[in-house]
C-alpha cells in the first residue's frame, strides 16, 4: 500500500464507519452487501473494506490486496463516485412490507 | 429494513457517567426503529453560521428497549463532537441523529446461536455491550466469552454490569486485561492482548466461533491476526476499528 503512510494506517477504519454515507448515496444499507475487488477478485461484504476517511474524500480499499475499490468525494452540489476498483456493487431491492417501519435493521 | 435514512431530532432524557472520561446518553427518538446489536447512529451538530460536523456512535442498549437508545461516548480532548456531548449537553436538550446504521458488524441471538467471542479495546466495548444486553434479554445460552482490554481499572466501562451478567450463569465468561496499571490483588491479565491470551480465553469456544472485535486499529489488527493463526477462519471475524481522532 505505497500511497499510504503510517499515520493513515493508524487512522484507518472499516467501511462500516461509512455506512451512513453509503446509505445516503445508494438509498439502502450497503455494508452487508457483497462486492468484488477488480484487482484481486476477492468477494466480501462491503463492511470488510478498509476505510480512509481523513482526506478530502473517502477511499475504500480491499482488505485482501489493499487496492482502491471505491472513491467518494462530496461537494455541496454533488457526490462523485469512482467505482472502477469494484467489479460490481449489490443493492437489495426492498419490497414494501406492512411492518416496514417497525422491523428495523 | 427501512430503505430511507432520515435525520430526526432526539431528546436527551438521561446522562449517566460511566468513568471519568465516558458517559452514557439516553436519547428518546420520535421515529424510533428497532436496531440490531452492533449498529450505530450518526449525530450531527450544526453551528449558527451553517457549519456542520457529524460523528458515528455505537448503540449501547439492547434492541428490545422501545422508543429510546443509549449511546456511550468517550470524551476525546481534541474531539469536536464528544466534548460538546460531554461538556455542554444536559437532559432536555435536543440533538440531530439518524440511524440505526450498518448491517455488517451486527449480532442477533437467533434460535441456535454459535459460540460468540467478543474482543474489546477501551470504548470499543460499546457495540459489544449492546450484543451482551441483547443476548441476556433474548435468554440466549450460547457459550460466549468477552475479552476486554482497558488501560487502568478505573477506565473499565460497565464493570459491575459485566460482573452481574457473568454471574447470571448463562454461558458468559468475561476476562479483563489492564495494560497500564493494575490495582493491588488484580487477578486478571496485565498486558496487551496477544496470541497466548487469546488461546487461553478463546480456546474452549473452538474454531466454529463468531468473532466481533472493536477497538483501536492496531489492537483490532493484532487480535484478528492472532485469531487467524489459532485456526479461526477470517470470514468468521468481524472488525470495527476506530481511529484515535474519532472525536
Amino acid at each position: 500500500m505505497e500511497e499510504t503512510t503510517d499515520i493513515n494506517r493508524e487512522l484507518m477504519l472499516d467501511a462500516n464507519a461509512t455506512a451512513g454515507l453509503l446509505h445516503e448515496i445508494f438509498g439502502v444499507e450497503m455494508t452487508a452487501e457483497p462486492t468484488e475487488c477488480a484487482h484481486c477478485g476477492r468477494e466480501a461484504e462491503m463492511g470488510t473494506l478498509l476505510a480512509f476517511t481523513h482526506g478530502p474524500g473517502i477511499v475504500l480499499r480491499c482488505s485482501g490486496c489493499e487496492n482502491v475499490v471505491l472513491r467518494i468525494v462530496q461537494t455541496p452540489e454533488a457526490v462523485y463516485l469512482d467505482a472502477r476498483g469494484a467489479v460490481y456493487l449489490r443493492l437489495t431491492i426492498h419490497k414494501p412490507h406492512p411492518d416496514s417501519d417497525s422491523l428495523g435493521g | 429494513m427501512k430503505p430511507t435514512l432520515n435525520w430526526q431530532i432526539a431528546s436527551v432524557t438521561n446522562i449517566k457517567p460511566e468513568t471519568t472520561q465516558v458517559k452514557s446518553f439516553t436519547l428518546t427518538l420520535p421515529s424510533w426503529m428497532r436496531h440490531r446489536a452492533g449498529q450505530h447512529y450518526d449525530i450531527r451538530l450544526s453551528a449558527e453560521d451553517g457549519y456542520q460536523t457529524q460523528r458515528s456512535y455505537s448503540i449501547a442498549s439492547e434492541p428490545e428497549r422501545e422508543g429510546e437508545i443509549d449511546i456511550t461516548v468517550e470524551r476525546l480532548n481534541d474531539g469536536e463532537v464528544s466534548t460538546y456531548l460531554h461538556d455542554v449537553l444536559v437532559p432536555g436538550d435536543l440533538v440531530e441523529v439518524r440511524g440505526p446504521i450498518g448491517g455488517y458488524f451486527v449480532w442477533e441471538a437467533g434460535l441456535l446461536p454459535a459460540p460468540l467471542l467478543l474482543i474489546a479495546g477501551g470504548s470499543g466495548v460499546v457495540p459489544l455491550m449492546s450484543m451482551l444486553r441483547h443476548r441476556a434479554v433474548a435468554r440466549a445460552k450460547n457459550a460466549t466469552t468477552m475479552l476486554y482490554s482497558s488501560r487502568n481499572f478505573e477506565d473499565i466501562i460497565y464493570y459491575s454490569e459485566l460482573e452481574k451478567l457473568q454471574s447470571a450463569n448463562n454461558g458468559l465468561r468475561v476476562f479483563h486485561t489492564l495494560t497500564r496499571s493494575q490495582p493491588a490483588g488484580w487477578k486478571g491479565y496485565a498486558r496487551r492482548i496477544d496470541e497466548t491470551m487469546l488461546r487461553e480465553v478463546a480456546g474452549p469456544l473452538g474454531t466454529a466461533v463468531q468473532v466481533f472485535i472493536c477497538g483501536p486499529t492496531l489492537m483490532v489488527e493484532s487480535a484478528a491476526n492472532a485469531l487467524v493463526k489459532l485456526g479461526i477462519d477470517s470470514n468468521q471475524i468481524r472488525t470495527e476499528r476506530f481511529g484515535p481522532s474519532g472525536g
